[in-house]
């Protein structure tokens, strides 16, 4: 059967980042004693077989938390010039508070330009972007149910509007499992401050813990708790961990039935080593000044997201399977000008140059690259300063992009309405997203399930279908 | 159609594997748990008759433990029952009497742990995990439920208590009702409070949301709640459609909907009785620090708004007579009425409402700089969340009411108890909804219970406002409800062995797993009702039968050579042996050292937790949410895990790098995944190394005590060293476990002699930078950390010889060797 997931039962043996080559000594001793068990010590992030042809074998998802506005980006709506500041109601019992009070037509203040020979929408101001635009598919036509962050961002991230599911990241290691077992397969680069619903966007839920997100802190210890504390030295904890190993040693051999004290055991030798190799991952040092320039290092607006583009580059090298870079808030509610400005400043040459820098690596082929919010903005806008011009939560229109890994470059999918208020062409239920980013990566989403609970639950929920406009 | 993935599943030490593409595909007998429960006719009685019923389905092949050593089986006991391990004392004295009478002394000892006051608090940990307790609502903003603890230590009472179990069940779905049917003298606040169990989903309603959307996230919450808890029934797979396999169809789950159709979220007076903890009230002093700041901060913008709209008449070359006019009003309005220094708004407000045209006074927080936006959102959202933690301290209950359901628009108050509630608002009805959508309104429905459930007496439902939980708790806690019984003693069963007889605890339902031992199943529920639904009762049938008592390993001297595969060497109906669960770890830790404050219940209090992660900004709607700060002394610091803030937004990283569930979902069993983020928790953690010191400090000042003075110093580090194997293990160490142990302290203590131990100070202030969301623009400010001025810390190592500091190095072995952290 070539769709067998059958981790279930394997909790028992399994750790995070797989079993590495070199095992703590006394963890190697005992697994070569007895080669049965050697045998069926594969690691849960061992590398899987998909279910059909992959066109991507990576993601790099850029979540651009808040919401950015399509109208603002790369839908431009020249209705909204006309009807600009024009009083608009809406009707119906499905009206929120947020809705109440006076609403005005909002147009954009940015202008438009056609980049590339593919001609795509784009504000002018992704002036780097615009360079790599024939590698871009955008697609119009995504609907989300919640106009809340978290229950958005659950939603985009997990399948649900109330978190505790899996992850899009976790589903894609538990399927594909991961090509470095020394690394976690699902890495994410969240702000200093994590988003709208904390850690649960990146859970593995209800999938064993070795496929959870891992997250990169761009501040302190990137892991918590990854050194020890002050003043321990390397001598003291290698003393300790020996001391260690010969108590559980002793203690494992009248227990020979519970596997999971060995598998412990190798995890302090790993968690060892680990302290010296993340910070040598995250060190960008070794980049040429050249590389460094083009993602925006040094330059105080795209330092840190640059700083993340290239990380999360020479992560999909090393064979993370997924990685997911936060940006935002782009909840720019008031001010579009200005806050949409300065975000678009901040995440414009990084996203241009991690394109660019793939492609020249060869590796972008195989990488997907994801652009978006966790929904779309509304053209029209409550009266906050007056002359603040913004836009609120829009569920019913979200635009998003994507590179490389298969998709279909070049071309523009889906439509809104003339005022970009909803989808109208090629619309889709975010479930057919994740549906279709699965099926890039040659999983089925019917087939990727896990049981849980009393029953075989799945990334879309119900099953979704193949948005294939979206593929190449 | 779909393929479903064959998954095998360990059950248990007990029975064999089942598939679960067997137990989902198989619907011949998907009916199980709906059929009357039948009490097999056993000679046997007791403990007796549950072993007996375990026999029958032995399979050929398997083999039985011998009986678990006195040491291994208080420490399992004592886990199980208090979450706690036994102390070097009570191991002794267990052992002894053990050795006379090991019957009489297993029997002692069970009764001895049920008695014991943290009982209640063990099983309220099992039963906040199916209820997914917090003490904040999850979601955007995550406010605190201030009053949430009550709910808590309303559990910890119950099982303390052994309340029967179907008045507890009928206290939880309809507590209030049964309130306001009492005469006065007869209500009890514990009434109102066990209706916190209504309130346990995550839930808010934010102005950006459709009120009647959230509205139905609650009813759909709760009535998935209701049927996971108490009926081990997932409802959610009703909401949309019926299925093919399963016995409930749509129209029940909106039956069941039905009865919740006036059941509305309230934050209600309810006063403190005598047996709840009340104190350390006084640490609301620092809340109150907090609050005046903000309203500080408010005040000195609000004054600089009103210069700034001075300068906007004269830029817009306004008549700006009828907006003094309106702050000379609002000004003296304001300093009798309110302490919120918002004068600019209220003038606005105030101009607006004399239908003044917009465009004649000054916009919303005119002439703001990024910060200052930045600034006012923080104080006025601070404010905001203020209200809901000063509710922590005020006689009022997380609860319900009966009503029509009033209009809300959002809420960022506790919502109190309304004046006339049959009269003001919707007379909700509840409709079957075409695939869940509250504006997809089908057939009417009534209230109602599952229709599948033909031998269950059906309750006189009501279409009242009040009294439909109250008819419907009746049918849930009816002794002939086959699914309720069921379900609760396959959890006490589970709690106990570590695997339940049916597998998915919360799900009875055609797609869930069918039980391994049936008989046993209903012998356990048959008996539970004919013990007046006790739960001690069922924790002494099942401690005191063979198979709990026997050694969760085949042989005790154990060389391994016997068993080829870990599944050949896993004894037949044995106690599994499992990894301690979060907050087992963290409170074995602390009553090893003896620092743990055994107190039980009252306010939440805040550990130490990793001090990145307790000053990592964290975004909620409009700002931040306030830091972890922990209490200011050690005692408050180290109570039991149970009793820490528990927010939805912020774990503690050991305790859920550990596998404590998120509570956003019930969660049925723990998981115990052995993942490489926890050596980093427990090797590296402040808290282990602090857990350690504290050790050291202890077995040396033990030492001091008790030791004979004229000892030989080798004969007084040998001491010290059994002493910490005693305390942390509960066992003395061998011979060979002395000598290395010895080594190493003399060895940790050389290189303990080169270091410059530090000590760490708490900071008063923290720093958040922000992209303020309105202008994009960054902005930062402080937030203050006031009860940080009060912190005293835990034994720093600063304060210790390299003596001390090197035993703890052996300590914080202990503390991480798997005999510590699993329980056999």
């Amino acid at each position: 059967m070539s769709n067998e997931i059958t981790f279930s039962g394997c909790d028992r043996r399994d750790f995070l980042f797989g079993l590495g080559a070199s095992c703590g000594s006394v963890a190697l001793s005992r697994l070569l004693a007895d080669d049965a068990r050697a045998a069926e010590s594969s690691s849960p992030l061992a590398p899987r077989k998909a279910h059909l042809t992959a066109k991507a074998r990576n993601i790099v998802f850029l979540l651009m938390e808040g919401g950015p506005s399509a109208l603002d980006t790369f839908d431009p709506k020249t209705t909204l010039e006309k009807v600009h500041l024009q009083e608009f109601v809406r009707e119906g019992k499905q009206k929120s508070a947020m809705e109440s009070g006076k609403r005005y037509y909002v147009k954009s203040p940015f202008q438009f330009i056609k980049a590339g020979e593919s001609g795509a929408d784009m504000a002018s101001n992704w002036s780097h972007l615009a360079k790599v635009a024939d590698e871009i598919c955008f697609y119009r036509g995504c609907q989300v149910d919640s106009v809340n962050h978290p229950t958005a961002m659950y939603q985009l991230n997990c399948g649900n509007r109330f978190g505790g599911d899996p992850g899009l990241g976790a589903w894609v290691t538990y399927g594909l499992g991961s090509l470095n077992q020394n690394l976690p397969g699902f890495v994410v680069l969240p702000e200093v401050s994590y988003p709208q619903g904390g850690a649960a966007n990146w859970s593995n839920g209800y999938l064993p813990a070795h496929f959870q997100g891992t997250p990169l802190r761009p501040k302190g210890s990137p892991i918590l708790d990854l050194m020890p504390p002050p003043g321990v030295t390397r001598e003291q904890q290698r003393k300790n961990l020996d001391l260690l190993a010969k108590l559980n040693e002793a203690h494992a051999v009248e227990h020979p039935s519970q596997p999971e004290l060995e598998a412990r055991m190798t995890n302090y030798e790993l968690a060892f080593r680990m302290q010296m190799q993340v910070p040598e991952l995250l060190d960008l040092s070794n980049e040429t000044a050249q590389t460094q320039a083009q993602y925006g290092i040094g330059q105080d607006a795209t330092d840190a997201f640059g700083r993340k583009c290239l990380l999360a580059r020479k992560l999909i090298e090393k064979g993370v399977r997924f990685v997911q870079l936060y940006n935002g808030s782009w909840d720019s509610h008031d001010y579009i000008e200005r806050a949409h400005g300065n975000l678009v400043r901040g995440v414009d040459q990084p996203i241009a140059a991690l394109i660019a820098d793939l492609k020249q690596r060869g590796l972008l082929e195989s990488t997907l690259i994801v652009w978006c919010g966790e929904f779309g903005r509304t053209p029209d806008n409550g009266v906050r300063g007056g002359i603040a011009y913004g836009r609120d939560h829009n569920p019913n229109a979200m635009t998003m992009w994507f590179a490389g890994g298969g998709c279909n470059a070049g071309h523009t999918v889906g439509a809104t309405d003339e005022l970009g208020m909803t989808a109208v062409e090629d619309e889709h239920h975010i479930r057919d997203l994740h549906v279709t980013l699965l099926r890039l990566m040659g999983l089925d989403d019917d087939k990727l399930t896990y049981y849980h609970a009393g029953r075989f639950k799945q990334l879309s929920q119900f099953g979704g279908e193949v948005i294939d406009k979206l593929m190449a | 159609m779909k393929l479903l993935n064959v998954v095998t599943f360990l059950v248990l030490g007990i029975g064999s594997s089942v598939s679960a593409e067997e137990s989902s595909r198989d619907t011949s007998d998907g009916m199980w748990a709906y059929r009357p429960v039948v009490k097999p006719t056993l000679e046997k009685r007791g403990s007796a008759a549950i072993d007996s019923l375990l026999m029958k389905h032995m399979p050929a092949g398997s083999k039985l433990a011998p009986d678990a050593t006195a040491r291994t089986f208080i420490r399992r006991a004592t886990f199980d029952l208090l979450g706690l391990p036994p102390t070097p004392t009570e191991i002794a004295e267990f052992e002894a009497s053990f050795n006379k009478d090991a019957d009489a002394a297993v029997r002692g000892l069970v009764e001895h742990l049920l008695s014991s006051p943290h009982y209640g608090e063990r099983m309220a940990q099992h039963w906040l995990d199916v209820t997914r307790y917090a003490d904040s609502s999850g979601f955007a903003n995550d406010y605190e439920r201030g009053n949430a603890w009550r709910y808590r230590d309303y559990v910890v009472r119950s099982f303390n208590a052994d309340k029967p179990f179907d008045q507890f069940i009928r206290e939880q779905l309809a507590g209030d009702e049964i309130y306001e049917s009492l005469a006065d003298d007869k209500r009890s606040s514990d009434l109102l409070i066990a209706t916190g169990f209504l309130r346990m989903g995550p839930w808010e309603l934010t102005g950006m949301e459709v009120a009647k959307v959230a509205r139905q996230r609650f009813l759909d919450d709760v009535t998935n709640s209701v049927g996971e808890t108490f009926l081990a029934h997932s409802l959610q797979c009703a909401r949309c459609h019926d299925h093919k396999f399963d016995p409930v169809p749509t129209r029940d789950y909106y039956s069941i909907q039905a009865v919740f159709a006036t059941t509305q979220l309230v934050e209600r007076p309810a006063p403190f009785m005598s047996v709840e903890n009340t104190k350390g009230f006084e640490e609301r002093r620092y809340l109150e620090q907090r609050r005046a700041e903000y309203l500080a901060e408010l005040a000195e913008l609000d004054a600089l708004l009103l210069q700034n709209a001075e300068r906007w008449f004269a830029e817009q070359k306004k008549d700006p007579a009828r907006w003094y006019e309106a702050v000379r009003v609002v000004r003296n309005r304001a300093n009798q009425e309110t302490r919120r220094p918002d004068v600019f708004t209220a003038a606005r407000n105030s101009l607006t409402a004399q239908r003044v045209p917009e465009s004649e006074f000054p916009p919303k927080l005119v002439g703001f700089t990024p910060e200052q936006f930045g600034r006012e959102r923080v104080a006025r959202k601070g404010l905001e969340r203020l209200n809901w933690e000063l509710d922590r301290y005020e006689p009022v209950a997380l609860a319900v009411y009966s009503g029509r359901t009033p209009e809300l628009r959002s809420v960022n108050a506790p919502l109190r108890l309304p004046a006339n509630r049959a009269s003001v608002g919707e007379l909700e009805e509840t409709h079957i909804l075409a695939g869940g959508d509250p504006f997809a309104m089908g057939k009417k429905v009534q209230p109602g219970v599952l229709s599948v459930l033909k031998d269950v007496p059906q309750p006189r439902m009501v279409e009242q406002l009040d009294g439909r939980r109250l008819a419907f708790a009746e049918w849930v806690a009816s002794t002939k409800n086959p699914l309720t019984t069921r379900a609760i003693v396959n959890r006490v069963w589970m709690w106990h062995f570590g695997e339940p007889l049916a597998g998915n605890p919360n799900n009875f339902g055609s797609t869930g797993k069918k039980p391994t031992h049936p008989e046993l199943l209903d012998w356990l529920a048959a008996t539970f009702v004919e013990d007046g639904w006790s739960i001690k009762s069922l924790h002494r049938q099942i401690m005191l039968s063979a198979a709990y008592r026997r050694a969760s390993r085949l042989s005790n001297d154990g060389d391994g050579s016997s068993a080829r595969s870990p599944e050949q060497s896993v004894p037949y109906a044995s106690f599994k042996p499992r990894r301690l669960s979060a907050e087992e770890l963290r409170d074995a830790m602390l009553a090893a050292t003896g620092e743990l404050n055994r107190e039980i219940g009252g306010i939440p209090n805040r550990p130490e937790i990793n001090v990145e992660a307790a000053l990592q900004p964290r975004q909620v709607m409009g700002t931040f949410a306030a830091a972890w700060v922990p209490n200011p002394w050690p005692a408050q610091r180290h109570r039991r895990s149970l009793y820490a803030l528990k927010l939805r937004g912020l774990s503690d990283p050991l305790l859920e790098v550990f596998n404590a569930p998120a509570p956003d979902f019930s969660c049925e069993r723990r998981e115990a995944t052995t993942v490489t983020p926890q050596v980093f928790a427990l090797f590296n953690g402040q808290g282990t190394h602090a857990r350690a010191l504290a050790m050291a400090a202890r077995v040396l000042k033990d030492l001091d005590q008790m030791a004979a003075a004229d000892a030989s110093p080798q004969s007084r580090d040998d001491w010290a060293i059994d002493r910490s194997f005693r305390l942390v293990l509960g066992r003395k160490g061998t011979d060979a476990e002395l000598a290395m142990c010895k080594n190493h302290w003399r060895d940790m203590q050389t290189l303990q002699a080169k270091s410059q131990p530090t000590s760490i100070k708490p900071p008063l202030v923290v720093r958040r930078d922000a992209v303020e969301e309105n202008t994009g623009e960054k902005f930062s400010f402080q937030e203050k950390l006031h009860s940080n001025a009060d912190f005293v810390p835990d034994l720093q190592p600063s304060d210790c010889d390299a003596r001390l500091r090197a035993l703890a190095d052996v300590c914080l072995v202990l503390f991480n060797s798997n005999e510590f952290c699993y329980v056999e």
